[in-house]
């Protein structure tokens, strides 16, 4: 039965696609407002939540309600930036046994597909972090506003799949591997 | 031997307050000590952590052990002590308790000021006290160094002061305290 289904669905996925993206204007090309806008993540250390920011990433969007299939995320982040209110943590983080920045500098992530979502958008990208690249979905909602629009959204992923934890950090027992990533880019359309 | 304090002897709850908090403070400076002598790692991050959830258990009891106290009055110092000796023995009780609130609670707002929150024992995290602030964690760490070297003097104050009431005194000033000690054996040591 299977076997008979799929050339239909393929079929049917042909003629759905080009329906979709002829609908699909041009996305429109943004960039970020560093000012107002905030990436930032939270990790669990001693049983204890502690947040944390980047300072310094820039960001390439294309975006298009009506242009999903046009559109891209391609965010940079400046690791030395990074931001959790301590020193010492924020000395440690840098180090070669979490992000290694003296090695690797920048993280990097590029979208590959976004769906619209009953709640908002998801996205599928790839991230490159410490020369690891991995799949990391994300979700988001896209508000227009009057000089622009907002993308606010969030992301969960593992630090150890990026090897964001060398040494006596690899152990979960007292810094967990789930970190939250949450973003809100002011969006200013390029001229 | 009864839950309440007689005026012969501490009663059960009142022992069992002293005795696991005296317990709980050894914990305490066995813990910090170790951590102390570490560098910025995994290992110092989790006796850290042991150490706040075991102080914050110490208020915890602090508070009951107060409130019981306060319903349940403990014997009365013997008659031979002299009015000097009496204030001294009174004062250095008084501090006991101001302690047993100020170490954790210095401890905590340490915490709070350099944003790494408390956990207990990965059941629940505490709310910070303060923001993020360097120069507060500065000024509360040695605030709370010099009071564990007040807590250790007078620790040894008390303890040499109890060896004193019962070997050179004999009076029924340690053994009221003392579980699994006869009661008979107490009145028949008491001058």
């Amino acid at each position: 039965m299977t076997r008979h289904l799929m050339p239909t669905m393929a079929w049917l996925a042909a003629l759905s696609l080009p329906a979709a993206a002829g609908a699909a204007g041009t996305a429109t090309n943004y960039s970020v407002d560093p000012q107002q806008s905030r990436l930032e993540f939270a990790g669990v250390q001693a049983d204890a939540e502690f947040k944390g920011s980047f300072r310094k990433f820039g960001a390439d969007i294309e975006f298009a309600p009506d242009a999903l299939a046009n559109s891209r995320f391609d965010v940079m982040i400046e690791l030395k930036t990074v931001d959790t209110a301590d020193k010492d943590r924020d000395t440690t983080i840098r180090g070669s046994d979490i992000f290694d920045v003296a090695h690797w500098p920048t993280a990097h992530y590029v979208t590959r597909s976004i769906t619209k979502t009953a709640a908002g958008y998801s996205a599928v990208g790839a991230l490159t972090l410490r020369g690891v690249t991995k799949d990391v979905p994300i979700d988001f909602q896209f508000t227009p506003a009057a000089a622009g629009a907002k993308l606010e959204g969030s992301a969960k992923l593992k630090r150890l799949d990026f090897g964001a934890g060398q040494g006596d950090w690899k152990s979960t027992e007292w810094v967990a591997d789930a970190v939250k990533i949450s973003f809100s880019l002011v969006l200013k359309p390029k001229t | 031997m009864p839950n309440q304090s007689s005026p012969a002897r501490y009663g059960a709850v009142a022992q069992t307050f002293h005795w696991i908090i005296a317990a709980l403070i050894v914990t305490q400076f066995v813990l910090a000590t170790l951590a102390d002598d570490l560098p910025i790692g995994a290992h110092k991050l989790a006796l850290l952590a042991r150490h706040k959830s075991f102080g914050m258990t110490v208020l915890m009891l602090a508070i009951l052990r107060l409130l019981w106290r306060l319903k349940n009055p403990p014997p009365a110092l013997p008659d031979h002590m002299s009015p000097l000796e009496s204030k001294l023995a009174r004062a250095t009780h008084v501090a006991f308790y101001v302690l047993l609130f100020a170490m954790p609670l210095t401890g905590w707002m340490m915490s709070s000021a350099k944003s790494y929150s408390v956990s207990w024992f990965g059941w629940f995290t505490w709310p910070n006290l303060i923001g993020k602030n360097e120069a507060a964690f500065e000024f509360l760490r040695s605030t709370h160094d010099t009071l564990a070297g007040v807590l250790l003097t007078i620790a040894i104050l008390h303890i040499l002061a109890a060896l004193k009431h019962h070997f050179w005194n004999k009076d029924n000033v340690l053994l009221r305290m003392m579980p699994f000690v006869n009661s008979e054996r107490i009145k028949s040591e008491k001058r």
